[in-house]
């Protein structure tokens, strides 16, 4: 392919990509942009902050923070747990986890949500955060299981059996031995977690039953009510801690010679 | 079961159990054997749900709209993976839309593409309309084109990303004796790299089309209400005010099913077209 083609290409790449996100922004600062204009009438995004409905969606964003660092960390917590017993397991139990984690994560959210709904019913949690984090920690848990089980493929586990011969605990082997060397890929995992939970949606609907309002849920709302400039905020509010991670990772991925 | 194995069974089996239960009473309650309105055995809930068109209809609508953005976004990704295959701005921008979440991305698709969106306005400055219910409406649309572009945009990054990762990982050496031989770049691409390409990414291809078929958010922005996308009739069904009919909940193990089908004939062609090691 030559220069003149490839730039060619990367422009409509470009605009492929980069368009929706543009319409986002500009939308969110336009309190008003009337048919059939080509660019906003004005810009301002603080009145529509200072809304009621603004002070909803700085509610809900909250919200969503709250159950993204409850969630992420935990979920990193009992995924690395599991991951670091499963692969030293038997055959059999290994593959059972496995594919209880991989379930949790392909299962249609929908569906998903309906069953976790019967369980946090029962519980007497429906409508209550934590019956949302709780169900937020199931799909994150699968991912993270998934992901502990890749970091523990190619853990030397010697070192574990070295510190329990010189008399370590199974808590100081943990804290003194495997942390050390997984921290960097926990703290990983911990995003990753805090992801999964920050863009549930149809599980939230369904286990929090409108009570709770996440972020995705005031968007979905916000949308479907025809608040255009506060949903594309919303949109933007949600779309910066993804966008971050894929920076980092990048970054990181970049500096380990990993990058593609 | 040993000492050592106990805490992971413990935190998978507590992780396991809400979704076990769940899926349990799913399937149980339309057999009236569970939840509000049990009086016995009965196929009835079954019954009505597989005799409703709604159900069909839905179910053929969503499949159709998720093949049709897999199959725009695998062509794409490839096209987009095999000749920016060496471009890092081209890898950074493919990548992009895969940190924005499926349901801004809808509410993007809706200011572009509806009737007085983006493009709509653009056609209008060009004087090809002059209202905007000149311009066809392609939200909310029984085609369901703005849910199809949607998909495709969310599921490009992560499948040029795997078409990537299979190109990198492969050696030129077998294109490069295909151009010494004297194929040109079409047949090089037809019969050495997309043969390639193919195997590595039909996996990913899969996966996409199946997490279609279970999306919620963006059809709940972008989809007609008639037919109905299968996790929308699921949803309804599940906060339905008539208890009895949250039973047809179940609706939302056809997509699981039809994810599993999948899976499983994947399996089977893998198995087929690849020869057993040695």
């Amino acid at each position: 392919m030559n220069r003149q083609s490839q730039r060619w290409l990367l422009a409509g790449l470009a605009l492929w990509t980069l368009s929706p996100m543009l319409m986002l922004g500009l939308r969110a600062l336009t309190p008003a942009w009337r048919y059939p204009g080509i660019l906003p009438d004005a810009i301002d995004v603080w009145p529509v902050i200072s809304t009621s409905a603004g002070g909803r969606v700085t509610s809900s964003l909250l919200t969503s923070v709250v159950l993204a660092l409850v969630t992420g960390p935990m979920s990193a917590a009992l995924g690395f747990l599991i991951a670091a017993t499963i692969v030293r397991a038997r055959k059999g139990l290994r593959h059972l986890t496995l594919a209880l984690a991989l379930f949790a994560v392909i299962a249609p959210p929908i569906a998903f949500g309906v069953w976790l709904q019967v369980a946090v019913l029962a519980l007497g949690l429906g409508g209550t955060l934590t019956g949302v984090f709780l169900a937020h920690l199931v799909p994150a848990t699968g991912y993270l299981t998934l992901f502990a089980v890749g970091v523990f493929t190619s853990f030397d586990f010697s070192l574990d059996d070295e510190a329990r011969t010189l008399g370590a605990s199974r808590w100081q082997v943990w804290s003194r031995v495997i942390m050390p060397i997984i921290k960097g890929r926990a703290a990983e995992g911990a995003v990753l977690g805090g992801l999964v939970s920050w863009g549930q949606l149809a599980i939230t609907l369904l286990i929090g039953g409108g009570v709770v309002r996440t972020l995705p849920v005031e968007l979905l709302s916000l949308v479907e009510s025809g608040n255009d400039q506060l949903g594309s905020l919303a949109a933007l509010w949600m779309s910066i801690p993804p966008l971050c991670a894929i920076g980092l990772l990048r970054v990181g991925t970049t500096r380990s010679g990993a990058a593609l | 079961m040993n000492r050592r194995e106990l805490p992971a069974v413990a935190a998978s089996l507590l992780l396991a159990s809400p979704v076990v239960v769940g899926a349990l009473y799913s399937t149980l309650a339309p057999l009236g054997l569970a939840g509000a309105g049990a009086n016995g055995p009965t196929l009835g809930a079954i019954g009505t749900v597989l005799r409703a068109s709604d159900t069909w209809r839905g179910l053929g609508w969503t499949m159709a709209t998720a093949a049709v953005a897999t199959i725009a976004a695998t062509a794409a990704a490839c096209y987009v993976a095999v000749r920016l295959r060496t471009s890092r701005a081209g890898h950074v921008l493919a990548i992009l839309p895969m940190g924005v979440p499926h349901v801004a991305a809808a509410l993007a698709a809706l200011l572009l593409l509806g009737q007085s969106g983006f493009f709509s306005r653009i056609t209008y400055m060009l004087g090809w309309t002059a209202t905007p219910g000149e311009f066809p409406a392609l939200v909310y649309d029984p085609a369901g084109v703005s849910l199809v572009v949607a998909f495709a945009w969310k599921e490009f990054p992560f499948l040029t990303l795997t078409a990537l990762a299979v190109l990198l990982t492969t050696s030129t050496d077998l294109e490069e004796a295909a151009r010494t031989l004297g194929a040109n770049s079409h047949q090089t691409y037809r019969r050495v790299t997309w043969p390639q390409l193919w195997r590595g990414l039909a996996p990913a291809v899969l996966a996409a089309f199946a997490f279609l078929i279970g999306q919620y958010e963006m059809p709940a922005l972008l989809a007609p209400s008639n037919p109905l996308a299968l996790p929308l009739l699921t949803y309804e069904r599940s906060v339905d005010s008539m208890l009895a009919r949250r039973a047809e909940a179940h609706l939302g193990l056809l997509a699981l099913v039809v994810s599993a089908l999948i899976v499983l004939l994947h399996a089977r062609w893998r198995a087929h077209v690849e020869p057993e090691p040695l």
